[in-house]
Formats: C-alpha cells, structure tokens, sequence
C-alpha cells in the first residue's frame, strides 16, 4: 500500500461520516414531530365536567404540536398529505381548501416561532371530545411564488375541538375568534 | 389631508399607486357579502387569506372591494393585503352564521335502570358551513319513555357546546332522547335494563339423580327483569365437598340440577347479589 493510497482510503471515510452525519442531522430537523419552532404549554385546570388525565394531557400536547406542524407545512408547501392524520372533518376539509386554492393562485404562508398558550375549557363527561381554547403567537408570511408579500406578527385566539381518534387526538375544529 | 391626496394622485400618474389606508368589515357573518375599502387609488392586487381560501384579483383602490359570499363561508380571522407597489395588511374576523346542525353525542347506548348520572349528552351547533356556533343558544334536553317525561332541561350553550347529564330511568326499555335548538333537533335512543337482581330466592327439592334447584322469577329492586342469558351460581357445599353449577335466566328463571346424595346447603348469587341459603336434607 502507497501513502497516497492510505490517505485516499482515510478521506474516503472521513466523507462517508460526514454524510451519515448530515443525513442523520437533517432527518432530525425535518421530523415533524419533533419540530422544536412549535411550542405549546396546556392547562388543564378549568377542564369540565371531567378532569383531564395525565396520559391524556401528555397525549394532546404531543398531537396538538404535530397538528400545528403539519399545518404549517401543508400550507408552505401546498400539500396535502401533512392534513392526513392530525385532522378530521370540518378542520380538515378548510385546510384542503386552502392549499388547494393557494396552489391554484401561486400562494402560500409560512408559520415561524409558533407559541400556542392552550387551555382546556371542556372535556365531555364520556372523554369523547375536548374544546380548548389556543392563544398562539407567530410571525406568519404570505407569499406569491417566492416574494413575500407581507410578514405580520400574530396574536390569535383560536376555538379548537378535538376528538379521540384510533392512536391520537384529531382537531375537528379550528376556529379563529377575536377573543373568547 | 388635501395634499396628500395631491401627493398621492402625482404618483399614481407616474405609476406609484398606494394603498394608504385599508378599512375591513368591522362585523362579517359566513355566507354573506362583505367589501373592504381604501383611501388609496389606482390598480392594486389583493390577496385575501382565511379558512378554506387563498385567492389573487386585480381592483381599482377607488372603488370599494367586494368580498363575494362564496369568499366568507369559513368563520374565523381573514388577511387582506393590497399590493400597489408596495402591500398593505389588514384583518377582520367573520363570525359563524345562525345553527343549522347539531351535533349530538349520547352516552351509553345501554344501561341500567336507577343509576346515579348515567347518561350524559353533549350537543354543538353549527351553521350551514359547519363553522361552530359560539353565540349563546338555548339547547333543550329531553329524555322520554312512550309518553312520559322523564327528564327536561334548558341548558345555554357556552364556547358552543351544551351538555347535560343525569340519572337512568325505574324502568326498563326504550328511551328516547332529543336535542333540540329551534327548529333543529337531533334524537337517540337509548336502550334502559334490569339492573342487578333484587331479592334472589331459591327453591329446590330432591329428585332420583340429585337436587333441582330453581329461583323464582328474578327482578331487579324496582321489578324489571332481569334479561335472559344472566348468569346464576348455585353453590352446593356438603360435609366439606363444595361444587358450583353456572345456569343462564330463561324466562325470569335459572334451574339447576345438582349431584348429591347426602344433606347439601345450597346458595345462589348472581353478580354481586346473594340470594337465601336452602337447606335439603339426606336422601
């Protein structure tokens, strides 16, 4: 074996790491459910007539923040698919119609540094549907191809039922209000 | 004020139409027309965002911009934004239109009679587009068996959902539950059963083969029968032998044979209810 060949062989390596590194890097940022930009605290202490279980509080942040996620993609990107899971019902059929109008009209939004302030304000006495109340804040753009439009720093309060679903709760409503 | 306008009129001769100020609709209702206005002039863009739409059109700042109904049947927080060379946002919300649905979740489909908040309804109003209805409404609640009430209550909706929750009925069959709003109503049915078997009583003689022990007819404490196919155990405990026989209700009554030759005390329960202890003596 020459020098030349051993160095060859080390680079080789070397480049191969770092590959698997920036895979594995990349894989992490873009998991959606593990988006750190979207962060949502919940309080679960008005909820009624039923009080909120633990596994249940735990299971609708871990939604809750997947559906935001979700949503925020399906509306950068114009897809569809990201609407699958967290939604059902009216919420998801809205959704669908905006993307699909924004793909028709070259339009899209992007949600950055979302903070959702979530309340639990009912929670049926047979724990099939939860209403709570979101005051999310978040710099959201609107775009045309690639030029933003405009760029607005929103406080909204949103009205939000969700239901259990097979393996997770799903938001059948999402509803904007000037406050609640 | 007046050169501003002057100001404002030089640059859109030289192609630099502003839009200076945008006025959104201060109360919109989904499915109903709607226009936004501004102090601008000249050609312009406008974009408009809100549920379910994202659309572009051309329009005159002079003149007032109409927001079609097609454009407004999702509630919620709309953005407008005119582009003139430079854009400008606005927002305004449009509130859900009056119910037209309601949604009605009852629970159980099933139960027993004379338990304590047993059933337990959930009602949410929507408009035609299936915003919901956070208005306050009077939702009214009503639980019947044939012609008898047997519970009514107004309740007012609050962040749109009303809901309610009471005791199972005395008797047994079917019961009808409605929602109803207005003209609106949504109903279910729910089935009341016997609850647990009240006053269990055995009675038993000796035959050739062993002992037959039988109840009589089985009823709950405020006498409904209990259903066919409910469960009995006979206990049979003789010297220090003890055997158990599982026999199903048929037509208010359990019956079982039981194999012993010698002096037996048999008991019966059925759930968590104890039935008396029948003593059969020596063959």
């Amino acid at each position: 074996m020459t020098q030349a060949g051993n160095k060859m062989r080390y680079l080789d390596r070397c480049f191969r790491a770092a590959l698997i590194l920036v895979i594995l890097i990349g894989s992490t940022l873009y998991s959606p459910a593990t988006d750190p930009a979207v962060q949502v605290q919940l309080d679960i202490k008005k909820a009624e007539p039923r009080a909120v279980e633990s596994l249940t509080e735990r299971g609708i942040l871990r939604d809750y923040r997947f559906a935001w996620t979700s949503m925020a993609q399906a509306l950068e990107f114009n897809t569809l698919d990201p609407l699958e899971g967290p939604f059902a019902g009216e919420a998801r059929q809205s959704l669908r119609d905006t993307v699909v109008s924004q793909q028709r009209s070259g339009l899209s939004q992007r949600y950055a540094g979302q903070q959702h302030r979530l309340e639990a304000v009912f929670y049926a006495p047979e724990g099939d549907v939860m209403e709570l109340h979101d005051t999310a804040e978040y710099q959201l753009q609107f775009v045309e191809g690639n030029k933003v439009l405009s760029e607005e720093h929103i406080v909204q309060h949103f009205v939000v039922l969700m239901t259990p679903g097979a393996d997770r709760w799903v938001i059948r409503q999402l509803q904007a209000v000037p406050q609640f | 004020m007046p050169r501003l306008g002057l100001a404002s009129t030089v640059l859109c001769l030289l192609g630099v139409c502003a839009a200076q100020d945008i006025r959104v609709p201060n109360s919109a209702v989904a499915g109903e027309e709607a226009s936004i206005s501004t102090t601008g002039n000249g050609k312009a863009t406008l974009y408009l965002f809100g549920p379910g739409i994202a659309r572009k059109a051309d329009v005159d700042l002079s003149e007032e911009i109409r927001l079609k109904s097609n454009d407004l049947h999702g509630a919620g927080e709309y953005f407008a934004v005119i582009c003139s060379g430079e854009c400008h946002s606005a927002s305004f919300y449009v509130a859900a239109a009056k119910p037209l649905s309601l949604t009605f979740l009852l629970h159980p489909s099933r139960v027993p009679v004379t338990q304590s908040d047993a059933v337990s309804g959930v009602a949410i109003p929507f408009d035609q587009y299936r915003n919901l209805v956070l208005a306050p409404e009077t939702v009214n609640f009503q639980m019947t068996s044939g012609s008898a009430s047997l519970f009514s209550r107004p309740v007012r909706t609050k962040d749109g959902i009303a809901w309610f929750r009471t005791s199972s009925g005395k008797s047994a069959g079917a019961v009808q539950v409605l929602a109803s709003l207005n003209d609106l109503s949504a109903r279910r049915a729910l089935q009341q059963v016997a609850s647990d078997p009240c006053n269990l009583r055995i009675t038993g003689q000796r035959t050739s083969s062993g002992i037959m022990v039988q109840t009589e007819p089985v009823h709950d404490c405020t006498g409904n029968p209990v259903p066919d196919g409910t469960i009995v155990t006979f206990t049979a405990t003789a010297g220090n032998e003890k055997s158990t026989v599982d026999a199903p209700i048929k037509q208010d009554v359990a019956r079982a044979q039981i194999v012993a030759s010698g002096p037996a005390v048999i008991s019966a329960a059925s759930g968590v209810v104890m039935g008396n202890e029948l003593r059969v003596g020596e063959r």
